[in-house]
């Protein structure tokens, strides 16, 4: 006949509680994916002077047609970030619904870049380094309601919007 | 035909496929909210990238919540004080000018003093206030040079207001004296005498 | 007999990463792996995507070891990671899980019980726990599999517990609901 409902689920705990062997190698992966990275407390102290040149860059390398007469101009930006340590970098914002698979960005002596065409508007953004790590733009205004818990910048575009 | 049913009763209450990103019962109460928004005209887009971004960053469900619908809060002050012709980013950026400190009146009057679009104007009032000026500092300074400088001129105070701070000045003070220059030199362009009343004051200690 | 070797408490492998032994955070993996990845493949259900999440989640832990207030409880706190990367997954496996439960061959290995092959029992349980929903699968998961307090669970994923009784009581009852549709006695 049918088994008591408790016994049914008893019998599927029993069977989902026995031990998952998961890969071993997967030890390995996450040693190699941390060490990629600056150990936890050496800050990037020393690369503050490198930031700083990377701000200007960052600024000089702003592509902002100020046409105020124009309607809904979109305006280039291209946004940097000194990363060299890290293995990937993606830009994730209200332009692309926050999803870093849309704007992964490219690098070059540890500068990394992309270029994203905006509509007027004002815009949170952040960069997210490794895939885990949060990290605003050190050029930009802090988006100062951080109500997630993790940095985020702001980049505002001038020009009628509709 | 079973097998439309079966998605339709998983799929009715989810009208943006972005939204797929949440757990149901999180998108449940996203998608309740967003409805709610576009029942009294407010733009949708913002709170659907809120809820994304919360994704995104791993938030907790009630957390993510709670932000789509302070921020739908926000959104209507903010058009309340703009008008119902204030354009989806002029509401944004007037969220981040109130949740910066500026009190709806500020944005009413930027309103009064200047053309639309005020995006920049209320950016750059939110951005003041995120480099640590005082809001109503924040607020003063950008009401003085609203009504003559065009957004690049915004911005560029914003920079200048940054840099002065970054090398030592106290923020309030990096405001006014910026803003006194900016007055005089517009008031001597457009040749009236500046008004006293918008002169910026010394800075309460 | 002698002094045997007392394996270092959590505390004590955080304590060490903290001070710069980044090879003492190896001994933390291994220790949780089985355990975590556990959680990780039930959950969502794709080996693969659990050991992505897996992975994830140890190297998160590791950047942001800083963040973890009370050491002794490394395993709780490594849990809410993984629970939270997991949900990130679970939306993407979803999608490929709903498309396999609703196919019409599932349709009918329900519907015509007495004409379908019998399913091997374990299949039927991974099945029956796929088509759970994730809250649902969440709850149940960690308290009857993974043995945590509903309080600990209210804590890793933000929910009410009367939220978690009910969903867990919810689980129970559908689980067995989708197994006597793939039994036959």
């Amino acid at each position: 006949m049918f088994e008591r409902e408790d016994e049914t689920v008893e019998r599927v705990i029993q069977h989902l509680r026995r031990p998952v062997a998961i890969d071993p190698g997967l030890d390995a992966r996450v040693m190699r994916e941390i060490a990629q990275a600056p150990p936890q407390r050496r800050r990037v102290k020393p690369l503050w002077p490198l930031l700083a040149a990377a701000a200007v860059l960052a600024t000089m390398l702003v592509v902002r047609p100020w046409n105020w007469n124009a309607a809904n101009t979109s305006d280039t930006l291209q946004f940097v970030l000194v990363a060299p340590q890290a293995a990937s970098v993606a830009l994730v914002g209200d332009f692309n619904d926050w999803d870093p698979a849309r704007s992964p960005m490219r690098t070059a002596h540890g500068v990394w870049a992309t270029v994203v065409r905006l509509a007027p508007g004002r815009y949170r953004y952040a960069f997210l380094v490794n895939g885990v790590e949060w990290r605003a733009d050190p050029s930009a205004p802090a988006a100062k309601d951080d109500e997630f818990g993790t940095p985020s910048s702001v980049v505002t575009v001038g020009g009628r919007g509709t | 035909m079973m097998l439309a049913a079966l998605f339709l009763v998983t799929q009715v209450a989810v009208q943006d496929p972005r939204l797929e990103r949440l757990d149901p019962d999180t998108r449940a109460a996203v998608v309740a909210v967003v409805d709610s928004a576009h029942g009294v005209g407010l733009p949708v887009e913002p709170i659907i990238q809120r809820a994304l971004e919360g994704v995104t960053k791993g938030a907790a469900g009630a957390r993510i919540v709670a932000a789509v619908r302070r921020l739908t809060v926000d959104l209507g002050t903010a058009r309340t004080a703009l008008g119902t012709s204030a354009s989806e980013a002029e509401l944004e950026a007037g969220v981040a000018a109130l949740r910066a400190g500026a009190t709806p009146d500020v944005l009413a009057n930027l309103r009064d003093v200047r053309r639309p679009p005020l995006t920049v104007a209320l950016s750059v009032l939110a951005d003041l206030v995120a480099s640590g000026v005082p809001a109503d500092s924040a607020a003063a300074a950008v009401l003085v040079l609203a009504p003559k400088a065009r957004d690049a001129d915004l911005v560029e105070f914003r920079r200048a207001v940054e840099r002065d701070i970054a090398l030592g000045a106290p923020p309030a003070a990096a405001t006014s004296v910026r803003v006194n220059v900016a007055d005089v030199y517009s008031a001597t362009n457009s040749g009236a005498t500046p008004n006293p009343a918008t002169r910026s004051r010394r800075p309460r200690p | 007999m002698g002094i045997s070797k007392v394996e270092p408490s959590d505390a004590e492998l955080v304590r060490r990463v903290r001070t710069g032994d980044t090879g003492a955070y190896g001994a933390l993996v291994s220790r949780y792996r089985d355990r975590l990845g556990r959680y990780a493949v039930h959950m969502i259900g794709d080996r693969e995507d659990a050991e992505e999440a897996l992975q994830d989640s140890f190297v998160r832990a590791y950047r942001s070891l800083a963040r973890c207030d009370d050491p002794a409880r490394f395993g709780a706190w490594l849990y809410g990671i993984l629970v939270n990367r997991c949900r990130t997954t679970g939306a993407r496996a979803a999608r490929r899980r709903r498309m396999f439960v609703h196919d019409a061959q599932a349709l009918d290995l329900a519907a015509h019980a007495d004409q379908a092959d019998r399913l091997d029992w374990t299949d039927a349980v991974d099945r029956a726990l796929a088509r759970l929903a994730p809250d649902y699968r969440e709850a149940f998961l960690l308290k009857h599999v993974e043995d945590l307090e509903y309080e600990e669970i209210a804590e890793l994923t933000g929910a009410g517990v009367s939220a978690l009784k009910m969903r867990v009581k919810r689980a129970r009852a559908q689980l067995q609901k989708y197994l006597r549709e793939a039994e036959h006695v």
